[in-house]
């Protein structure tokens, strides 16, 4: 719709005349974008925050081999219905576990250019002993660079140094909860027991501090070769190929894809960790409820004051009719008006709720991994913003134009 | 029939709020071109409501309203909006100029809404009007500073701009003392005979009406002197 230059004009002339009132409505627009921006920005944070402690363990997607299928019924499927068959206490003699030949998959996975990052890991569950205390925990037999490259590990390590891994065979990094558990300092040495009974002993060349009370009350990390030769294991044996990709929302369909390409089981982290995905989901839905609620209050602002504006001028609406103004030209004054409010209160709003985000994300919350409050910025968050506010501003303003464009200037005039 | 301004035929016109009440009685007339034509009666006699339908601005009644040879009943709004802004100039009995315009700007508004001469023309024209109203010195004025008289004429020269075929007033000079009345009527006189604007004024003024070329008085909703 072009708005002619006269019209803008008169609009323009009501905006002025009037500032005090404008500058309210301005006011109300910019504080629901800015609110709207902020509440996002705090949310999109907060779910950062929240999947980066997450993947600070977990990959994105994980391929082991999973104990065999439910046999209880060995028969399913294989006899009719009429003939009976008796099996008691059946037993599962021999299934091969972890990963044997690991090369074929990783090279597999290499040529996958959504893939970001993988790392083979070898988790043994062991009893780590110092003395007479003894603590069952899991041993990670890991690829040092790789799996710093996905877990940024090495920035949890609060004492000793990540990579000496590399350089020391007899090295073992402990989770800091564990060494505790253990009265073990720096330099200590500890005993690792396996299920089939071999025992080494090890050197702590370092603490590891996820914040993650399940890791770090009982996780170790050694070298994968080295885990190997505890087991007994050839060369290319994994028990978990661990997978990082580009975009940790695109799991699901690469999982199915390489669910085809392999017979081990896929599992993308939503399987494994619902209850994140749940959580971010529920944070977003708060996030854009609060704000839209906003918007709408600041809505309701705007047409309360376009409102008065058309009681006020109701007199200028009857002798503009009078002048031969149609009905379009009143609804393009006073829309003009309101969008006018809508795109200064959204351009001071994207300002206004820049700021509040800084300001928010320079205060102090020392918990867990966090210094201060996490505040994610996103250039589509202040689109959305600066959008749903012309939307709110753009209904809010038609509803009293739409009024004022049926006023019956004989009625007003005759008085 | 060609110098006819304006031709009402068969008019009735009923208010049905708070009851139906027949104002304006099986009403026809014709007015010429140049015509100064005075519209008087009795207060709720039916002539402020008679004079809203000649100005197409009240839809609502029976019978037919021609201007300029255009039947404009039963036209829709938007239609007789542009119908008026060209052909229609509107004095009120209070001024109603858009307090947040200067003088000038008021003046021109009818012609920047009828965009067929471009602003600098239309800014020349309605100085032009301001001086021949006598109030040039007023132009950039903010038209809620003027006085009572001032104002009336910036209504004037306003109604003026697009030179209309006829210029309506309800009670034109109703809100103002003998002095500018006498100067406002001239005007409209000078109009009628010098450009052959036809000019309908209600009144209350028996000495306006008397000077006019042909008073239409109204009794009762019926025309009762022609």
């Amino acid at each position: 719709m072009r708005v002619s230059k006269t019209n803008y004009k008169i609009a323009n002339a009501h905006l002025t005349s009037r500032l005090k009132q404008t500058l309210v409505a301005i006011l109300s627009v910019t504080f629901g974008i800015s609110m709207y921006i902020f509440m996002n920005s705090f949310m999109t944070g907060v779910n950062d925050t929240q999947t980066g402690l997450a993947f600070s363990t977990l990959a994105h997607i994980r391929i082991y081999n999973d104990i065999p299928k439910d046999n209880t019924d060995l028969f399913a499927g294989h006899v009719d219905e009429n003939t009976l068959v008796n099996v008691r206490n059946p037993k599962v003699i021999q299934y091969t576990d972890g990963i044997k030949n690991s090369a074929k998959i990783l090279n597999m996975l290499d040529t996958i250019p959504e893939i970001n990052g993988i790392t083979p890991q070898l988790n043994i569950n062991v009893f780590f002993r110092n003395g007479a205390t003894k603590v069952n925990g899991m041993l990670s037999g890991i690829d040092v660079v790789n799996e710093d490259k996905l877990f940024g590990t090495s920035q949890y390590v609060i004492e000793g140094d990540w990579m000496e891994l590399n350089r020391r065979s007899d090295g073992i990094l402990l989770g800091s909860g564990l060494a505790k558990k253990l009265s073990l300092n720096l330099n200590d040495n500890v005993v690792v027991l396996t299920e089939e009974g071999i025992t080494k002993n090890y050197k702590v060349i370092g603490i590891v501090e996820t914040t993650l009370a399940s890791v770090d009350n009982t996780k170790a990390y050694i070298r994968i070769g080295f885990a190997r030769q505890l087991i007994s294991k050839n060369m290319g044996y994994v028990t978990d190929i661990q997978i990082n990709l580009d975009d940790y929302s695109h799991t699901q369909e690469l999982s199915k894809t390489l669910g085809k390409m392999t017979k081990y089981k896929v599992e993308p982290w939503q399987e494994a960790n619902g209850q994140l995905e749940a959580a971010n989901k529920l944070r977003n839905i708060i996030a854009i409820a609060v704000s839209l609620t906003i918007l709408i209050v600041a809505g309701f602002g705007i047409y309360n004051i376009m409102n008065m504006t058309v009681n006020e001028k109701i007199r200028e609406i009857a002798i503009l009719k009078a002048m031969g103004f149609d009905g379009k030209d009143i609804i393009q004054i006073f829309l003009t008006q309101s969008v006018i409010i809508g795109i200064l209160g959204g351009i001071v709003g994207i300002v206004l709720g820049y700021l509040v985000s800084l300001l928010v994300n320079h205060i102090p919350f020392k918990i867990a991994s966090l210094e201060t409050l996490p505040i994610t910025y996103r250039t589509s968050d202040y689109i959305m913003a600066f959008f749903f506010g012309l939307i709110t501003t753009f209904i809010a303003g038609y509803l009293p134009s739409k009024k004022a464009s049926q006023v019956d200037p004989v009625e007003i005039i005759r008085g | 029939m060609e110098d006819l301004s304006l031709s009402v035929k068969n008019l009735n016109k009923y208010f049905y709020e708070p009851q139906t009440f027949h104002v304006l009685k099986d009403i026809s007339f014709d007015i010429k071109k140049g015509e100064f034509l005075a519209l008087t009666g009795k207060s709720g006699s039916g002539k402020s409501t008679l004079l809203y339908i000649l100005s197409t601005m009240d839809t609502a009644y029976d019978g037919s309203l021609t201007i300029n040879g255009e039947v404009l009943t039963g036209k829709p709004q938007n239609e007789l909006a542009a119908f008026r802004n060209e052909h229609i100039g509107f004095v009120f009995q209070f001024h109603y100029l858009l307090p947040e315009f200067s003088a000038l700007d008021n003046v021109m508004l009818p012609a920047l809404k009828l965009e067929k001469r471009p602003v600098e023309e239309i800014k020349e024209k309605a100085l032009e009007n301001l001086k021949l109203l006598g109030i040039e010195d007023q132009a950039l004025k903010s038209a809620s500073k003027l006085s009572g008289g001032q104002q009336q004429r910036v209504a004037i020269a306003r109604a003026l701009i697009n030179e209309p075929a006829i210029i309506m007033g309800d009670e034109p000079t109703g809100n103002l003392d003998s002095k500018n009345t006498r100067i406002v009527f001239d005007i409209f006189r000078e109009l009628a005979a010098e450009r052959g604007q036809t000019i309908i004024a209600v009144t209350h003024d028996d000495d306006f009406a008397d000077n006019c070329d042909r008073t239409l008085e109204l009794m009762d909703g019926k025309l009762i002197f022609q």
